[in-house]
């Protein structure tokens, strides 16, 4: 129950490489917080420095209005779960469980009370006389979970629980780890690569690249409006189409001229460039596979032909080539066709696609920031 | 040399490609060498830089800080005493205090003697209640020389401590300003088991190696110049004295035979020769025939594969003086194989295993397989048995056969692994006293080197050279000591070599 | 045709093994040779000394009633008492060294490591002799070899850190944070957490550490010089093998081997998969 803050924080290894810049964050009491970004891009090593277990090179990061830089982890009042959930091989579940309780000079009773409580909690209480190794991988997560459990900490930080598990596995604990979210009502910060846990997990994503923070904001704001090229890419699956082209003002109105379409640019998004009285010029356009529509050959639709096509069960994934080879990729829902529109979705298949005003994104092609923003 | 990019160097042919690596092995020492002596500049240079921002710093410490911090310039520990970390304070003052009486009362006089190594010998004088000329000990260069190095050690550890001290006033006054609280006693003894852990449990180990082995190499590679011997014991005959270079001189300069014919020069060239043919062979020998019996122990199909090993195990557990003593017996001139054989008559006259240079070369090397393999058999086991089954069964797959195979993968895979172990396996050789010892203890003399301390075997390392110079009734300690420095710069010139070419021919073999 | 390759393939298996066999059996006997002889001569009564047969013409205990009667009790306490101090006190020396260099990450770990690789450079028996000064100084020399061989064994066995260090560098260091974060400290991640999942290679070290005495050889002769009750066994037994004694004691010397190598080998067999993953570990570690 405390919130958490980081004030420019930062950190340097020996060898000069900076893994993370100037870090700021408030994180909130009871907020669930998403670090999320590629392999490097330091997220871990910020988790790491809140958790005390990386020096902090530069900055401060408070625990509840404290400052904490030169505390141990022991003393920082935080809980970790770690990705390869580094259980103690030579104890029980139980003894794993307890071992941080034992070390506290916690009564045996109350040990045992509050061990068996998370164990029924996770659904554990059959294996606490096990070693791990007995275990098998979503079983010690949530041994690992139970550990983190019962040390009643302020701070809950998961660096990424969820990646050794098998797909079906990693659904099912990432919907246990909202519920527990919802049991122990307590502050979280999560670290994955999975955009999709993010999504679905946080209050608010920190999206990272490079040690820079890129975008935070809540999951609809960096869906809807995402505030650079990476983020736009890097959320959402599969990833933004994205084309150099032009944006034409003419008058009040705006349009934009992919593959020699003109698509009138209509509703919020058009408002949105005049308020900020964007001119015409060149320009990143992103569009997401999902708000590609199918249409009829028109000034409005822009001709390509089927490449590969990938029958997903509720939707395809339509990989098309534009008349001048630019590959892009088109979602569309099974539902909207019939068995014959289908069938036509062979390779080689011509078609033609277009977009709405509302489903475009706008970006500088020299700063890769939205246009909007 | 032409470098040659990747698709040209795969038009190579065999023979090419072979001359190019061994080339570019080559080329890559004197680079690599030269690399060595530009990094030394380079750490001069930052050492110099550092040691004056330290300078630097101990300035503005003392204009920039308050009177607590002024006066533990001069006393210890003051300014911790002064904001409460008694402790601290208490143990800085200790050290200053233990310093300054060991200086005033003994170390000043070991520092003075340091330069002259003592001035009067021992002499002999009349005791009047004895009634008879008694001799009387003055000067101990040898003490001298032990003490005037521990009081060195002693001052740098004290300006160490001194700066130390200087710092910690800096950094506490900078917290206080800050705001914040200073470590208390409590803090500091509870750190010890926790962040400062690893300074509580390197404390011991590092006295021991400070004392016991770092202290005695200084001291030994000062006698390298002094002409600390037998005759020159430094306290009961003769005081002894720096000489400069002079030992260094005797040993490598080609002129002048010693009285039994070589020069110093040859004696150590041989002996030089000899140790560094031996610790290829050695360790080249155990490496690939250890290899060949660990395999075909782990072939498959093979049965009793524990009771192979364990018997080869069993010889590694026996004390190598018992095993080697009574092998060297059995091979002398009226041990077992030789009475056996000439009561079966099928030699006339004893085989000469000790006694003739190239016998006994041949016989401990021999004999060193016979001590080496079972544990060359334990090590490459293990490695064999790591080696992924999947690349023999592609290699398979793909037509190679037993020697292919063996070469292809099993080879060059163990090489990676091992590559530092037969480093130090080498070195290790190098140094190997006991085999050398106990076999033969350097056995047949070597007439040609009779003039040189201690008597030259046919069989001689450099190691056990030196320790006979030692134990011989000249005792050349100072002789000896440079021997070793010798031995010191050889090991470590073939190390930096490997360490610095090694990796960039392995570069293709990634197997990690 | 395919049949026919079978066949090939299995005959040339079973010739294979059978010649791996004959090796492996005759390298067998090599290696055991040596020791079998020496466990024969001890029991030799009719002669003391080098002999050109193996089998004793008369058995007897007469060797090792001789053992009994010399200073050779003397020699194994002393040996055995270098072992067992040995044993303990370079075990925790070595785990304290390697557990450090292995989980610590302080400013000076690099240079302390380095320096100490190029202080091995040095050969160990250049520093013989004014350890033996310091020694004779501190009056733990000749009779009093024992606790001088023991401090000096101990004092410099942190340079030999790197087996167990490599073994430390495989138990993940998650472990450690798990357990920081759950509150332990340093040291009680080490004792709780690190300690228990070392059984091996502590097993291995006490091993090593306890078999090193037995053939310490070269020092040993040279702190003890002259004095018999300073001996361990190794120096002992070999002044029995000089030219002016072997003629007496060439067979009171088998007997003595075979009585300090039996207990040796059969602790060392015993512990021998410890020692083995010790050694392997240490090998590919470098």
């Amino acid at each position: 129950m405390a919130s958490v803050k980081l004030t420019k924080v930062k950190k340097i290894y020996d060898n000069k490489v900076v893994a993370v810049h100037d870090f700021d964050l408030d994180i909130h009491d009871k907020e669930f917080v998403v670090f999320v970004g590629p392999s490097g891009c330091g997220k871990s090593t910020t988790l790491r420095m809140i958790a005390g277990l990386e020096e902090i090179s530069e900055g401060t990061v408070e625990i509840d209005g404290e400052v904490v830089n030169d505390l141990q982890p022991k003393d920082r009042g935080i809980a970790m779960v770690f990705q390869n959930y580094a259980l103690y091989p030579h104890m029980t579940v139980y003894d794993n469980i307890a071992f941080s309780l034992r070390l506290k000079k916690v009564p045996e009773d109350v040990v045992y009370e509050k061990v068996t409580n998370a164990a029924e909690i996770l659904g554990i209480t059959e294996y606490l006389m096990r070693k791990p190794r007995a275990l098998s991988g979503g079983q010690r997560q949530r041994v690992a979970i139970g550990r983190a459990m019962v040390r009643d900490s302020k701070v809950f930080l998961m660096d990424e629980p969820l990646s050794n598990l098998d797909a079906k596995l990693r659904n099912q604990m990432r919907a246990e780890i909202i519920l527990l979210r919802q049991k122990l009502d307590t502050t979280f910060i999560y670290v994955t690569h999975d955009q999709t846990e993010a999504m679905t997990l946080g209050d608010r994503i920190v999206i990272m690249k490079d040690g820079y923070i890129m975008q935070v904001g809540t999951p609809t704001e960096v869906f809807e409006m995402p505030s650079n090229l990476f983020v736009a890419e890097f959320i959402g699956a599969p990833k933004m189409n994205v084309v150099k082209t032009n944006l034409v003002r003419e008058g009040d109105e705006y349009f934009v001229t992919p593959f020699g379409a003109k698509l009138p640019v209509k509703g919020e998004k058009g408002r949105m460039l005049l308020e900020k009285n964007i001119p015409s010029g060149e320009i990143l356009l992103g569009v997401r596979p999902e708000h590609i529509v199918l249409a009829k050959e028109g000034e409005n639709a822009i001709a390509c032909s089927l490449v590969v096509n990938e029958m997903m069960g509720s939707e395809l994934h339509l990989h098309v080539n534009t008349t001048d080879g630019t590959g892009l990729i088109v979602r569309v829902p099974t539902i909207d066709l019939d068995a014959q529109g289908r069938n036509a979705l062979v390779g080689g298949h011509d078609l033609h696609i277009t977009f709405e005003g509302k489903a475009m994104h706008f970006f500088d092609p020299a700063t890769e920031k939205n246009l909007l923003v | 040399m032409k470098q040659y990019s990747d698709l040209e160097y795969l038009r190579l042919s065999k023979g090419q490609r072979f001359l190019y690596k061994l080339m570019a092995f080559f080329m890559a020492i004197p680079r690599a060498i030269g690399h060595f002596f530009l990094n030394i500049g380079v750490y001069i240079k930052k050492a110099a830089q550092g040691v004056a921002n330290e300078c630097k710093d101990i300035v503005t410490t003392f204009t920039q800080g308050d009177w607590k911090t002024k006066t533990s310039f001069v006393i210890m520990g003051f300014g911790n005493l002064a904001r409460g970390q008694i402790l601290r304070g208490l143990l800085f003052l200790l050290f200053e205090v233990v310093f300054i009486f060991y200086m005033v009362f003994t170390g000043g006089y070991w520092m003075s003697m340091l330069p002259s190594l003592g001035k009067v010998g021992p002499t002999s004088e009349y005791n009047a209640v004895l009634d008879t000329y008694v001799t009387a000990y003055n000067d101990n260069s040898f003490k001298i020389l032990l003490y005037g190095v521990l009081t060195i050690f002693f001052i740098v550890a004290f300006i160490y401590t001194w700066r130390v001290n200087v710092e910690q006033n800096k950094l506490a006054e900078q917290a206080l300003r800050s705001g914040k609280k200073l470590k208390s006693d409590k803090d500091d003894l509870r750190s010890m088991v926790d962040e400062q852990f690893y300074k509580t449990l390197l404390a011991l180990p590092m006295t021991g190696i400070l004392v016991f082995t770092v202290m005695p190499i200084v001291f030994m590679v000062l006698v390298a110049f002094t002409n600390y011997d037998g005759a020159h014991n430094g306290f009961s005959n003769n005081l002894f004295s720096w000489v400069g270079l002079d030992n260094f001189n005797t040993l490598l300069s080609w002129t002048g035979g010693n009285g039994g014919g070589q020069s110093y020069s040859a004696t150590f060239g041989e002996i030089l020769t000899w140790t560094l043919i031996w610790a290829f062979l050695a360790t080249f020998t155990n490496y690939f025939l250890g290899m060949f019996v660990a395999m075909m122990i782990n072939k498959k199909g093979i049965r009793l594969k524990k009771m192979w090993r364990t018997v080869l195990v069993m010889t590694v557990a026996i004390p190598q003086f018992i095993s080697l003593l009574y092998v060297s017996k059995m091979f002398a001139r009226n041990g077992l194989i030789n009475l056996s054989l000439l009561d079966l008559g099928l030699i006339k006259q004893p085989l000469p295993f000790w006694e003739d240079p190239t016998w006994a070369r041949v016989s401990v090397i021999i004999i060193n397989i016979w001590v080496g393999i079972p544990y060359l058999m334990l090590i490459t086991t293990g490695i064999l048995m790591n080696i992924p089954a999947d690349l023999y069964e592609s290699a398979r797959i793909d037509g190679a056969n037993a020697w292919q195979q063996y070469r292809k993968i099993t080879l060059p895979y163990m090489l990676f692994i091992t590559g530092p172990y037969l480093l130090t396996s080498f070195t290790g050789n190098m140094n190997n006293f006991n085999v050398i010892y106990l076999l033969t203890g350097g056995a047949p003399t070597n007439p040609a080197a009779s003039g040189a301390a201690g008597s030259v075997g046919y069989t001689d390392l450099l190691i056990t050279w030196l320790f006979k110079i030692t134990t011989g009734a000249e005792s050349q300690y100072y002789l000896a000591s440079v021997v070793g420095i010798m031995v010191f710069v050889v090991v470590a010139f073939i190390s930096l070599v490997v360490y610095n070419v090694l990796p960039s021919i392995k570069n293709e073999e990634d197997y990690q | 045709m395919n049949e026919k390759r079978h066949m090939g393939l299995r005959t040339l298996n079973r010739v294979s093994n059978t010649s791996i066999y004959v090796i492996l059996t005759i390298i067998s006997v090599i290696w055991l040779l040596p020791f079998v002889f020496i466990t024969l001569q001890s029991f030799r009564v009719e002669s003391t000394y080098q002999v050109g047969y193996v089998i004793p013409k008369q058995w007897g205990l007469q060797n090792y009633i001789n053992l009994w009667n010399s200073d050779f009790k003397r020699w194994y306490i002393n040996t055995f008492i270098i072992a067992l101090a040995s044993a303990v006190l370079i075990t925790i020396i070595q785990l304290c060294m390697s557990y450090t260099l292995s989980r610590f990450r302080f400013k000076m770990r690099g240079p302390l490591m380095r320096f100490m690789l190029i202080l091995g450079m040095f050969p160990g028996m250049l520093t013989m002799i004014i350890l033996y000064r310091v020694l004779s100084d501190l009056g733990l020399t000749q009779a009093n070899a024992v606790p001088g061989l023991i401090l000096v064994g101990v004092a410099s066995s942190g340079m030999g850190y790197y087996v167990s260090k490599g073994f430390f560098d495989t138990i993940p260091k998650s472990l450690d944070e798990a357990a920081r974060v759950d509150g332990a400290t340093r040291f009680q991640v080490l004792c709780k957490i690190i300690l228990p999942l070392s059984k091996p290679i502590v097993i291995y070290t006490i091993l090593t550490a306890f078999m090193g005495p037995w053939g310490d050889f070269v020092f040993a002769r040279y702190v003890a010089f002259g004095t018999s009750a300073g001996y361990n066994v190794a120096v002992g037994m070999y002044s029995w093998l000089t030219n002016d004694q072997i003629a007496r004691m060439y067979t009171t010397f088998c007997a003595g081997g075979v009585i300090v190598a039996v207990p040796v080998t059969i602790l060392f067999l015993c512990l021998q998969k410890y020692y083995v993953e010790g050694v392997t570990g240490g090998a590919v570690k470098g």
